[in-house]
């Protein structure tokens, strides 16, 4: 009877110092997984997450603050350096806004040289995805396959600009340099080869069993969840929402231009899901190369830069100009006083606004997943920071 | 469109006050009293405008009143709207009262992180916000940047911020010298000090 008690009071004691409790573990900021320098706090459950929060400012450089002291055409590298992978896109929006308070008429060819370069930059910028998605899964290959691609568009910018990733290329008025039949020709072959590639790549990555099974219904959003935070771009799309900017809100020539709005359709798993995401990237990149063709059948002889005075000043009154960037929608909120620099520029970034998303995913799933869950959303740091 | 909204506003809430600003370049504003701002937020969600989407909260500092601007839109009426109030500044007593705002997380959640990004950068505060923490600044960092008079902390937890040696001064030491060897008109301009 006695040995019996004690051995029941062992197993209560035992069982009192087996008490769970949640570990907190931090994710970055040096992560791989993190693409920069994003650090998550998780709360673990064992193997599950149970709290995730974001913790944003590694590389906060308060450009806002430095556009203030800078005239209008210097703040133009500012905005390359938020989203370094696209920053053909991120000049174009900035640019924008200062001709539309201006109401500067952009000739044709500028038009058109314009789409191609942000096209060929978003390209860029989905195979750059495609490769640190596949390495975030375990896949290393897929990233050399993607680079050797992205190396064509990067040595192309750096025959327009001069350099390779920080272009400063679209200028108030027009771009800088005019681009030659040579470049045109070139361009128009490697579409038809990276066209054949990308086929390639998505039967390699997409329709692998392991990426499907890591990815398919993995971080699912809804519509509603992604109005809620408003999110845009591929992350809108993958949710199922058909609104894409250049369709809706036509700026530049756009509208002149015949293209479908990818949509994520579940094939793999549920609508929203990570699959999802990757899909319409990758779908996405034959849009652009529909456009791009349809710009070298188009484009025009003529001058790419318009009369734009010597020392712009913009009118007094303020704007808020949104484009489809790779990552999602980016606007830029430019308030000026008349004077030579702008009084106020806040950037709308849409990789700040998917990464606050990242504490109502996160609950529930595991910690491999929320690596996959964060490279589906494609963030870039220089772009959340600022 | 705007003065249909600015009606509905007006009808709707009573006491905000939307009045209208569009004889200026670009987009026009409207502008609302600071007390029914979550009120205005609401119904401009709910009402008929449908602004289901929050993109932005920001804030502008000028000399006497700091601008907080929410900036909207609506996917399925394909509209969008920068919506202001104003927040005068109160110099009496020789001190400055801090500005204060409702949260509208309640409405949408983008509106956490917009709200703390505000308040980091231009010292807004919203009452009953959830999580009202610096967000892209240390949790200790001292000012807020993007006020006019802000100036930068020269020592931050012991270490200098910018150390003369750090930096690269050769450029602005050029142009410096260029200035005074031609005078102001053929040089490029260098960073104002």
């Amino acid at each position: 009877m006695e040995e019996n008690n004690n051995h029941s009071n062992i197993e209560t004691e035992t069982e009192e110092k087996l008490k769970t409790d949640l570990l907190t573990l931090n994710m970055g900021p040096q992560h791989p997984a993190t693409h920069g320098v994003l650090r998550v706090e998780i709360k673990t459950d064992s193997e599950i997450v149970a709290e995730a929060t974001p913790h944003l400012g590694y590389l906060h450089r308060c450009m806002e603050k430095h556009c203030e002291n800078l005239e209008y055409r210097q703040v133009i590298p500012f905005c390359d350096r938020m989203d370094y992978l696209a920053a053909m896109n991120m000049e174009w929006g900035y640019v924008l806004a200062i001709e539309k308070m201006l109401g500067t008429e952009i000739t044709p060819r500028a038009q058109y040289v314009r789409t191609m370069v942000a096209e060929l930059q978003r390209i860029a910028s989905h195979l750059m995805f495609f490769g640190t998605y596949a390495i975030d899964l375990g896949a290393f290959s897929p990233f050399l396959y993607a680079f050797q691609d992205r190396e064509f568009i990067l040595r192309i910018f750096e025959e327009l600009s001069g350099v390779r990733l920080l272009y400063n290329y679209i200028w108030v008025g027009g771009v800088w340099r005019d681009i030659n039949d040579d470049q045109l020709k070139r361009i128009s072959t490697f579409l038809e080869t990276l066209e054949e590639n990308l086929k390639k790549y998505h039967s390699l990555v997409g329709e692998n069993k392991i990426f499907i099974e890591r990815t398919a219904n993995v971080a699912k959003i809804t519509p509603e969840l992604a109005y809620e935070y408003g999110a845009t771009g591929p992350v809108l799309r993958g949710a199922g929402v058909k609104w894409d900017l250049r369709k809706d809100r036509p700026y530049g020539i756009y509208d002149k231009f015949d293209f479908d709005v990818i949509t994520g359709k579940g094939e793999k798993g549920t609508v929203g899901d990570c699959w999802d995401r990757y899909q319409v990237r990758i779908l996405e990149m034959f849009e652009s190369i529909k456009i791009i063709k349809q710009c070298l059948d188009g484009i025009e002889e003529g001058p790419v830069m318009a009369k734009v005075p010597k020392i712009i000043k913009v009118p007094e009154g303020e704007i808020f100009v949104r484009t489809e960037c790779p990552r999602g929608e980016l606007g830029y909120h430019l308030i000026s006083d008349g004077g030579k620099t702008p009084y106020r520029l806040k950037v709308k970034s849409s990789c700040f606004t998917h990464t606050s998303m990242l504490g109502d995913l996160a609950p529930g799933m595991l910690i491999a997943d929320l690596v996959a869950t964060i490279g589906s959303i494609d963030i870039v740091l220089g772009e959340v920071d600022r | 469109m705007h003065n249909d909204i600015v009606k509905f506003l007006n009808e709707s809430v009573s006491g905000c006050e939307a009045t209208l600003r569009d004889d200026l370049a670009g987009d026009p504003v409207i502008f609302v009293n600071k007390e029914n701002i979550y009120d205005v937020c609401k119904n401009l969600k709910e009402g008929k405008f449908e602004f289901n989407v929050l993109q932005v909260i920001t804030g502008t500092d000028y000399e006497d009143r700091y601008e907080v601007s929410y900036i909207l839109a609506s996917y399925s009426k394909n509209s969008e709207l920068i919506l202001k109030t104003k927040l005068n500044k109160d110099k009496d007593e020789n001190k400055e009262t801090e500005p204060v705002l409702d949260t509208v997380t309640s409405l949408w959640k983008a509106a956490n992180f917009q709200e703390r990004e505000c308040y980091d950068m231009l010292g807004v505060t919203f009452t009953n916000h959830p999580d009202p923490r610096r967000i892209l600044c240390p949790d200790d960092w001292k000012g807020f940047p993007l006020r006019k008079d802000y100036v930068v902390e020269e020592v931050y937890n012991g270490m200098t911020v910018n150390p003369a040696e750090k930096i690269n001064s050769a450029d602005h030491n050029y142009f410096q010298e260029m200035k005074e060897k031609y005078g102001d008109k053929k040089v490029m301009h260098s960073w104002k000090k």
